[in-house]
Formats: C-alpha cells, sequence, structure tokens
C-alpha cells in the first residue's frame, strides 16, 4: 500500500508540474529543478509499470497460517 | 378374480393394482398440466431417462411429494428446448410447468409421465428469482457498493478466481502476460467451479480466501469462458452476488456470455463480456497511466524548451531595444550637445561683445567721472588752501596779542623788579630759605640782591 501510495502521488505530483509549466507558472529560475523533479518522477512511475514485488509464496503462507 | 376366504372377498396385490390402475386410467384419460419445483432432475446418463423428483412448498415446508418419470427421447427434446430459451438445461431446483399424465405401475407405484415442460414458465421464474434478489441487494443499499471503490492508478495485482485449463483463462493471461507494452503485472489464481449450482459455494469460499489477503491484492478477476452459455443462473444467486458487492476489492466479471446481465456481474465493480475484455480494461487502466507520462516527458521538454526560446528571444529583443535605444539616445545627446555647444558660442560672442561695449562704455564714462572729480578734489583743495591761510593769519595775529600781553606780566612778575623794590632772597646751599627753620645756627647763607649778594654766617636764630 505504501508503494502504491508513493507512484499515485508521484504521478499526481507529475501532473501538477506539468500544469504549472503548461500554464507559464514557473519562472526560468526555478525551471530547473521542477524539470529535475519532473524526470524523477516519470522514473519511479515507469518502473512501477514494469515491476511487481509480490511474493506467491508469502501470500500462500499467510492463507495456511490463518486458516 | 377375487376369491372367497372364510366369508370375506379377497383380492390379490396385483389385482388391486390393476383396479386402482383402471380406475386411474379411466378417471384421468388425458394428460394435464402442473406446476411444481423439480427438487431432483436424477437423470440416468446409463440409460437416458429421468425420474424427476417433484415437490410443491409453502413457506419452505414440503406439502405435496411425487415422483416422475421423463423418457429418454422427450428429456432430450425439452432439454435442447431449455438450453436455446433459458441458456440453462434442465436441472435441480427449478420451477417446472409440465404436461404430465398420471400412471400408475403395479411395481413402482404412482407417478407422474412427464411429456412436455414450458421453458418459458421456468424462465420467468428464473427472471423473477433474478428480480427478487436485485430488489432485495437494493433494499439493502448495498447493489452499487463494489462500483464505489476506488480503483487504484493501477490495478496490477490481480486475484483470478477461474479454472487453470479453461479457455477464458487462457485468453486473459494471453494478454495480460504478453502484451507488447511491457507492463507487468501480478496475478494468483484461487480455482473454482464456475457454472451450475456449485459455482455459488465455490466461488464464495475463494473470495472468502481473497479476502484474508487482500492488502496484496488491487483487484479480483471472475474469469470464465469457453462453456457457452449455459448454468450461469447461479451469478444471479442473491449470496453470491451480496458477496462480490460488499467485497472489500474491486471485483472484475468476465464471464462471457451473449445473454442478459447477470446480478452478479450488475454488482461487480466493472463487468466485460469475455475474459479478454477484462484483460484490455487492465492494459487500458495502465495506458491511462503510462500515456499521459509518456506525454508528460514530451510536454515537459517541448515547453521547457519553448520557454527558454521565449525568453531568450525576450532577452535578445530587450538587448536590441535597449542598443537601439542607447544609441538613439547618444545620438540624441551628441546633437543636443553641439546644439548647445553651438548656441554657448553665440551666446557667448554676443555676450562678450555686449560686456565689451559695456566695458568701453563704462570706461568712457568713468573717463569723464575722474576729470569732473579730480577738478572738483583741486577746487575743494583750492578753497581748503585759501580757508586755511586765512584761519592761520587770524590766528597767529590773536596768538601774537596773547603772547605780548603775557609778555607784559611776565616782566612785571620778574624778581629783579622785586629785588629793586629792595628785598633779597637767602640761599642755603642754593635753594630759597623760606622759613628759619631751615636753618641752624653756623650754616653760610648767600644773600642775593638787586645788583649783587654777599656771605653770611648765622649767629642766631630768633
Amino acid at each position: 500500500m505504501k508503494e502504491s501510495m508513493t507512484y499515485t502521488k508521484a504521478f499526481e505530483e507529475l501532473q501538477l508540474i506539468v500544469t504549472e509549466i503548461e500554464q507559464g507558472e514557473i519562472t526560468v529560475d526555478e525551471l530547473s529543478t521542477k524539470v529535475k523533479r519532473a524526470s524523477e518522477l516519470i522514473k519511479v512511475c515507469k518502473e512501477k509499470l514494469t515491476s511487481t514485488e509480490e511474493d506467491v509464496n508469502k501470500i500462500l503462507k499467510e492463507l495456511e497460517s490463518e486458516n | 378374480m377375487s376369491e372367497i376366504i372364510r366369508d370375506k372377498t379377497v383380492f390379490t396385490l396385483s389385482e388391486v393394482a390393476k383396479s386402482v390402475q383402471k380406475t386411474l386410467a379411466e378417471r384421468y384419460s388425458t394428460p394435464f398440466w402442473i406446476k411444481a419445483e423439480m427438487n431432483k432432475l436424477n437423470y440416468y446418463s446409463h440409460s437416458g431417462h429421468c425420474y424427476p423428483e417433484l415437490v410443491e412448498k409453502i413457506n419452505g415446508r414440503v406439502v405435496a411429494q411425487m415422483r416422475s418419470t421423463l423418457w429418454s427421447d422427450d428429456y432430450l427434446n425439452i432439454n435442447q428446448r431449455f438450453l436455446n430459451l433459458l441458456h440453462e438445461p434442465l436441472k435441480d431446483g427449478i420451477k417446472i410447468l409440465f404436461q404430465a399424465k398420471i400412471k400408475y405401475d403395479a411395481q413402482y407405484g404412482l407417478s407422474l409421465h412427464i411429456m412436455d415442460i414450458d421453458p418459458s414458465y421456468t424462465l420467468g421464474d428464473l427472471e423473477l428469482e433474478k428480480q427478487l434478489s436485485i430488489e432485495r441487494l437494493k433494499k439493502e443499499g448495498i447493489f452499487y457498493q463494489n462500483k464505489n471503490h476506488l480503483l487504484p492508478l493501477l490495478p496490477q495485482r490481480i486475484a483470478i478466481i477461474s479454472v487453470e485449463t479453461s479457455k477464458g483463462y487462457a485468453d486473459f493471461m494471453e494478454v495480460i502476460e504478453n502484451n507488447p507494452y511491457g507492463y507487468r503485472f501480478f496475478h494468483m489464481l484461487f480455482p473454482a467451479i464456475l457454472q451450475g449450482e456449485n459455482a455459488i459455494d465455490s466461488i464464495n469460499f475463494q473470495l472468502s480466501r481473497i479476502e484474508k489477503v487482500k492488502s496484496h491484492f488491487d483487484v479480483v478477476a471472475i474469469i470464465r469462458g469457453g462453456g457457452g452459455d449455459v448454468g450461469l443462473s447461479c451469478y444471479n444467486n442473491y449470496s453470491l452476488a451480496r458477496t462480490i458487492a460488499l467485497f472489500p476489492l474491486p471485483v472484475l466479471t468476465g464471464i462471457g456470455h451473449a445473454t442478459n446481465e447477470t446480478v452478479c456481474e450488475m454488482t461487480s465493480f466493472q463487468n466485460a463480456i469475455t475474459p479478454t475484455k477484462i484483460a484490455e480494461f487492465l492494459i487500458q487502466k495502465f495506458h491511462n497511466f503510462s500515456v499521459p507520462l509518456s506525454e508528460s516527458k514530451v510536454k515537459i521538454i517541448r515547453l521547457t524548451k519553448q520557454q527558454l526560446h521565449e525568453k531568450n528571444g525576450l532577452l535578445q529583443n530587450t538587448a536590441r531595444l535597449y542598443k537601439h535605444l542607447a544609441i538613439g539616445m547618444i545620438s540624441e545627446n551628441k546633437y543636443h550637445l553641439s546644439q548647445l555647444s553651438r548656441s554657448m558660442m553665440q551666446e557667448a560672442g554676443f555676450r562678450f561683445r555686449t560686456e565689451k561695449n559695456r566695458v568701453q562704455n563704462m570706461a568712457q564714462s568713468l573717463g569723464k567721472d575722474i576729470k569732473g572729480i579730480l577738478q572738483q578734489g583741486a577746487q575743494d583743495i583750492s578753497t581748503l588752501n585759501t580757508t586755511l591761510v586765512r584761519g592761520s593769519k587770524s590766528r597767529i595775529s590773536n596768538q601774537q596779542v596773547a603772547v605780548q600781553t603775557l609778555e607784559k606780566n611776565v616782566e612785571i612778575l620778574n624778581p629783579l623788579h622785586v629785588l629793586k623794590r629792595g628785598f633779597s632772597i637767602t640761599l642755603l646751599h642754593g635753594k630759597a630759605v623760606r622759613s628759619t627753620n631751615e636753618l641752624k645756627p653756623d650754616d653760610n647763607v648767600l644773600t642775593q640782591l638787586f645788583d649783587g649778594s654777599f656771605e653770611s654766617n648765622v649767629k642766631k636764630i630768633e
């Protein structure tokens, strides 16, 4: 859940940055920082698209222990 | 025929049976329509015949029960019509309207010989059951509950309820696993029976297992396919539809059929006609995440470049404007300066000439003035001279008179005149003696007279 929060927030933050840039709300001074941040966020999100960390064995163990 | 035993008319069992059979045959000569619940179909695959167990219930209690027969040919015919209309075979636990003859067999007793069953009656009943499920769920306020879940941005972890060998599962996995976009899903199969009456308990059981480990999943997918449109009335079951409605995760259904939507499909978060569509739904969610992501990247690059370009242009324009203005200002000031310089020269020349004239004028008038002043001064001096001479002369003559008078007075005061009159002056050590106190005996004194002097010695002082 924690992980999903991270990518959801990253996605939202990215959208915000894009909107800010689109509406010209970012000054040239901030631009470099914002673009750097955006590229980090894109990286986090792209990674999420192509990887998962769930483990079938762990889930099976949980199912057994509670049965 | 009956015989008499100990005065009693006695029948054999077969005679009674025959009699009953005859009576019933006469009384119930034509077939008629009956409605009943088919508790059990009792299909014998070996013979192909069915021996349905029929009941009538009031408030769940059996008030009538009868056995029946359905011969193989009739069964096949009727079952096909059921499948055509209901997409359900003849099965246990349905209400049927059937045409039957009452039959009595000496060996098997009373039963109903089913000749025909009207599938539309059963359809209506099943439809009614479906409607009742819907109404009940709506009344409980949970009909749309599963739809209120928020699907995570990336529904990535899927608990799948399906049959591993089914075509639907294979279709689903094909789309999920071999998507060309590189999207990664985590999935785990919870195997269950997916059609017929047993599906209800089987699916409910797996849902309860998934609920225990729900934190590992984003979504549940119930996937069936390849089994035709038969045996789906279980998805109209109230209890299964309720479990799905109340399930803590979004439930996706891809049951795969062309008939009316079942209640479970209605209460699920999202229904799709086929498992493939469910998989595509999930892929679409990934697209919805991925596309804006790629677009963001492109947008940011484009907008950043654009902004920098704009600012650069603005800067250049400003610089150009500044240069232009500066040059303009410099040349303007230069012109102004030369103008000023020229006018200053003119002014200075003019001023110089004016001043020169003034000085000349002044010099001229000053010359005149000086002459006047000098004449006046000379005049004053001569006047003063005359006055001075005149004043001096009178002053001198006045002084001469005063001096003459003084001389006369001085002459009068001359001691000679006194001495002539007989007075003398006694001098001691050159000083005039004015008192006897100044003298002592034996002093030598000099006495001055008019015509000479003499020395004398003091003898006595009185």
